[in-house]
């Protein structure tokens, strides 16, 4: 008895040696690798970044925030440029969430999400780097140019619609599915169609913006409001909505374009319809920190994503492949419909208006 | 006596600064968002006050404070008491499958609670498993309303009042019960006199962690919101936090009114225990061993697999259908598949190094987690550190908070760009997930210790001291000895827990350097749901091997003592 316990007393003492051991360890900002993640080359990340390598060396990884694409971007862009990259994925709310809380000292040299209201409103207040032009931005589409601002903060880099109209086949037929996104208020449908909760899911945003800019304040209100009346099944965000079809709870939805294609492509019963007066899109843009330690290998980032071959890369092997592509000469996919047209909120009236929409939805869904 | 007591006070002192620094620190800095916005990037202005009274006027706030209250009151309730009823069973009668009750709990413990409620949404939702396969059409009005959410999160959470109570009653006093059994107290008077007021310290704590774990639960409400709208806190304080304009003052004036429901829950706690001492182990304590029934075990044994054919095979098998069905809407008609397995292993290394790394932080953070919970619990039962009560908060607080309030706090205090000139720029590197994660097991490992140590009173390690024995003697073979058994339950069930974080993971995980959680998650935001549930399962049942292996190494130790002390 007594030797077990001296025993076991030497167990304790061996634990508290190692947590204060590994304490000390981290104390001393000594490289942790005893957590054994020999499989990350570089475990610090940004973190160490030395105050004086401002032109970059080709050692020290650029690190690029991002919600898609984290898949292939990163050997991509390092077989291209010789630069080193490391990524930070997550969805655009988490990314954007954690950018705001390292504004004291931000650890990012790129972010890249289809969230540009949010960028917008970021460049506005000083955190991204001005005035910059990638030499490739001359190849961008007319549709593309009309996105840069004038501050010249950010690119874009494609665009997909933040909803298109879906409806399960087993349901309705071509000619009895709602075509317009004024069907969806039409008591036909009541209690059939679903969407995002705007105050919940980051690209149902871009969704209901465009109608607030284009309807007015007002004049959106009563259209979600008349959705609403209609029993609108509202879901915190689009895979839960996509679920929501398949399982059968709803027969139609507003569903992000690229969820939407993936079902197809699964074989649910699943048609898509691209309405005549246009998709809300959500722009995909790039943008550099401005005190950026990497600036050379953040611009070469830029450019590389801007570039046709890169988007094209991106449309072929990538996994949210159904976009809009942003340079002139991208083949986009071929089952991607031939009229998809795309309208967008303005992304400074957007930025301003969403702390307030989104607060109407949220308060809305409450009642 | 002077000497043990200075030793308190030396160790009282480092574990407030310990818990101070995991818990607190990062805590207040959501806080005081709501005093001083712009106070970790470099500008000092006054905020807006009055949004803590928001709460009053905005419907979304107010509402999620109401059904945050409900539903923690409502669960504590009805979890308490079903803990309770069964660590009683459980501790004095032995039968076929009772192990498997207590291997269910750690399940049920170390499983992340949006698994479960995951798992009970495809079962009751209206086009669900129950609706499909059983034709049961009813259930979904039964369990989406108020008192179906009690029921279902009183299902998940009850095991922490079980393991709390059922470590408690790892060794009893005979004597007392017997005295009032001989003085003609019937069975029932002694159970209401003698045994369950001599429990009320491990009732009490039991409580109190199912209220913790409910009001803080975030991954209950936001899968359930998929099918009915019950915002709480954690759940407003999550769309504070993750949709923009990001706002970290609302964040924090929720968070307050999170804390305040701890600090209520707290008192009426330190109210029910007021001026009590529940030390009564003594000498003459014997370690008690469950007994065969004399009738009725195959009624047991037959009530036990109900239950867990309920609170388990709900949300696992609805998982589990999900993980083997090769559509979304896991149908009869579709058909069966291993596909999600075997795009585990075939698909790129990421859900192996995301595993990888989880199981290594869980295991770093149980390590530390442990050695923490252990000086706190020594500190709140035998020193007389006058700011016990404060550590007896702050060491259960990050229970109630949600992890993506801690994620944020951690962020702004280990992001500071004055850390780096001395080293301890910790955000960005795995240790800031070490640390997080020892935040979030503290209040498991002190309570399951702090219930065990409750009842080993200071007598024996002041006779220990009398004898010469120093600190480190006196842990080693009188303290740590008699609460073995709740420190393996303690380490364990913190690493399953910790495994599974996807709150804190998700939001302070260095560049390239991804966790099982975020990859399971990704998967889901992806439509992969078979996927993710796949990854679900394989990664639970891994976690659940070590733990059996763990446990299988101790255990034939005390066996071994327990034959030696007859």
């Amino acid at each position: 008895m007594l030797k077990k316990a001296r025993q076991k007393g030497i167990l304790l003492i061996g634990l508290l040696t190692v947590a204060i051991s590994i304490t000390a360890c981290g104390n001393n900002g000594g490289t942790p690798n005893n957590s054994g993640a020999s499989n990350a080359p570089n475990l610090n990340g940004g973190a160490e970044a030395s105050p004086v390598a401002d032109t970059g060396s080709k050692d020290e990884p650029l690190v690029v925030y991002l919600n898609d694409f984290d898949e292939i971007i990163k050997p991509m862009f390092e077989e291209a440029t010789g630069y080193k990259l490391e990524l930070v994925s997550g969805n655009g709310a988490e990314i954007a969430s954690r950018i705001e809380a390292e504004k004291g000292n931000p650890h990012w040299d790129v972010v890249w999400m289809d969230a540009m209201p949010t960028i917008d409103q970021m460049g506005k207040n000083g955190q991204l780097l001005e005035g910059w032009s990638p030499s490739n931005v001359d190849q961008l589409t007319d549709f593309a140019k009309g996105f840069v601002p004038e501050n010249k903060t950010y690119y874009p880099t494609g665009a997909h619609a933040a909803a298109v109209i879906v409806y399960n086949t087993k349901a309705f037929d071509a000619n009895s599915a709602p075509k317009t996104w004024a069907d969806l208020a039409d008591p036909k449908f009541k209690g059939d169609v679903g969407m995002a909760d705007p105050a919940v899911a980051a690209p149902a945003f871009p969704f209901v913006a465009w109608f607030f800019q284009t309807k007015g304040m007002d004049g959106a209100k009563s259209y979600f409001d008349s959705l609403l009346k209609n029993d609108l099944h509202v879901y915190p965000k689009n895979p839960n909505v996509a679920k929501a079809l398949t399982g059968g709870e709803i027969k139609a939805a507003a569903l992000q374009e690229s969820n939407a294609y993936a079902l197809k492509n699964a074989g649910e019963p699943i048609e898509i319809i691209w309405p005549e007066e246009g998709a809300p899109a959500s722009v995909r843009v790039a943008a550099i920190q401005k005190d950026t330690k990497h600036a050379d290998a953040a611009k070469a980032f830029v450019e590389f994503i801007l570039d046709p071959k890169t988007q094209q890369a991106l449309i072929d092997k990538g996994e949210e492949s159904y976009f809009e592509a942003s340079a002139n000469g991208v083949t986009e996919k071929s089952d991607r419909a031939a009229n998809a047209k795309l309208v967008v909120a303005e992304a400074a009236w957007a930025g301003e208006h969403e702390g307030e929409i989104k607060q109407w939805f949220a308060d809305k869904a409450v009642k | 006596m002077f000497r043990l007591k200075a030793q308190g006070n030396r160790t009282g002192w480092l574990v407030l600064a310990v818990l101070f620094l995991l818990i607190l620190l990062p805590l207040a800095a959501v806080v005081i968002q709501v005093l001083l916005p712009g106070v970790f990037f470099g500008n000092l202005e006054i905020g807006n006050l009055s949004l803590l009274l928001d709460v009053f006027r905005r419907p979304l706030w107010y509402v999620s404070l109401k059904n945050s209250v409900v539903l923690g009151v409502g669960t504590t309730v009805l979890g308490t008491l079903l803990g309770v009823a069964l660590a009683m069973v459980r501790s004095k009668w032995t039968f076929p499958t009772a192990k498997l009750l207590d291997i269910a709990v750690w399940i049920l413990i170390i499983t992340p609670s949006f698994i479960l409620a995951q798992g009970w949404v495809m079962f009751a939702s209206s086009d669900g498993l129950a609706t499909r396969w059983l034709g049961w059409s009813g259930l979904h009005q039964l369990v989406f309303q108020p008192a179906g959410l009690i029921i279902v999160m009183t299902l998940s959470k009850f095991p922490m009042a079980y393991l709390t109570v059922f470590a408690a009653l790892e060794w009893k006093v005979e004597q007392l019960s017997d005295a009032a059994r001989l003085s003609g107290g019937s069975r029932w008077t002694v159970w209401r006199t003698i045994q369950a007021p001599l429990l009320l310290p491990a009732i009490c704590s039991g409580a109190m962690l199912v209220f913790m774990d409910t009001v803080g639960d975030f991954g209950m409400p936001a899968s359930i919101a998929t099918i009915f709208r019950f915002p709480t806190l954690p759940y407003s304080i999550y769309s504070a936090l993750y949709t923009s304009p990001i706002r970290f003052d609302m964040a924090g004036a929720l968070s307050f009114y999170l804390v305040l429901l701890i600090a209520v829950a707290m008192s009426v706690q330190l109210y029910a225990m007021r001026k009590s001492r529940f030390d009564f182990l003594s000498s003459r304590a014997i370690r008690s061993v469950p007994k065969w029934p004399a009738k009725g075990a195959y009624w047991l044994m037959g009530g036990n697999l109900l239950f867990l054919a309920v609170v388990l095979g709900i949300p696992f098998g609805s998982n589990l259908l999900m993980s083997i069905s090769s559509n979304a809407s896991a149908d009869a008609k579709s058909g069966l598949t291993l596909k999600h397995y075997k795009a585990l292993f075939t698909t790129d290394g990421n859900l192996l190094s995301g595993l990888i790394h989880s199981l290594e932080i869980a295991a770093v953070a149980a390590i530390i987690g442990l050695v923490v919970g252990f000086l706190v619990a020594y500190v709140l039962n035998y020193s007389e550190f006058k700011l016990r009560k404060a550590i007896d908060v702050i060491s259960l607080v990050s229970l109630a908070v949600p992890g993506i309030v801690l994620g944020i706090g951690y962020i702004f205090i280990w992001n500071q760009a004055w850390l780096e000139k001395i080293g301890l720029l910790l955000y960005g590197t795995p240790w800031i997930l070490v640390l997080a994660s020892v935040a979030g097991v503290i209040p498991v490992i002190t309570r399951v210790v702090v219930g065990a140590m409750a009842k080993v009173p200071r007598q024996l390690l002041s006779a220990a001291q009398m004898q010469g024995a120093g600190f480190l003697s006196r842990m080693s073979s009188v303290l740590v000895p008699l609460i073995k058994g709740a420190l393996l339950y303690a380490g364990l069930a913190a690493f399953g827990a910790s495994v599974f974080d996807l709150a804190i993971s998700s939001i302070l995980y260095p560049p390239n350097f991804m966790t099982l959680p975020v990859v399971i998650n990704k998967a889901f935001e992806d439509l992969k749901f078979g996927y993710a549930a796949a990854a679900t399962l394989t990664g639970g049942g891994l976690v659940i091997l070590i733990i059996a292996a763990m446990e299988l190494i101790f255990k034939p130790a005390r066996k071994r003592q327990r034959r030696s002390s007859q």
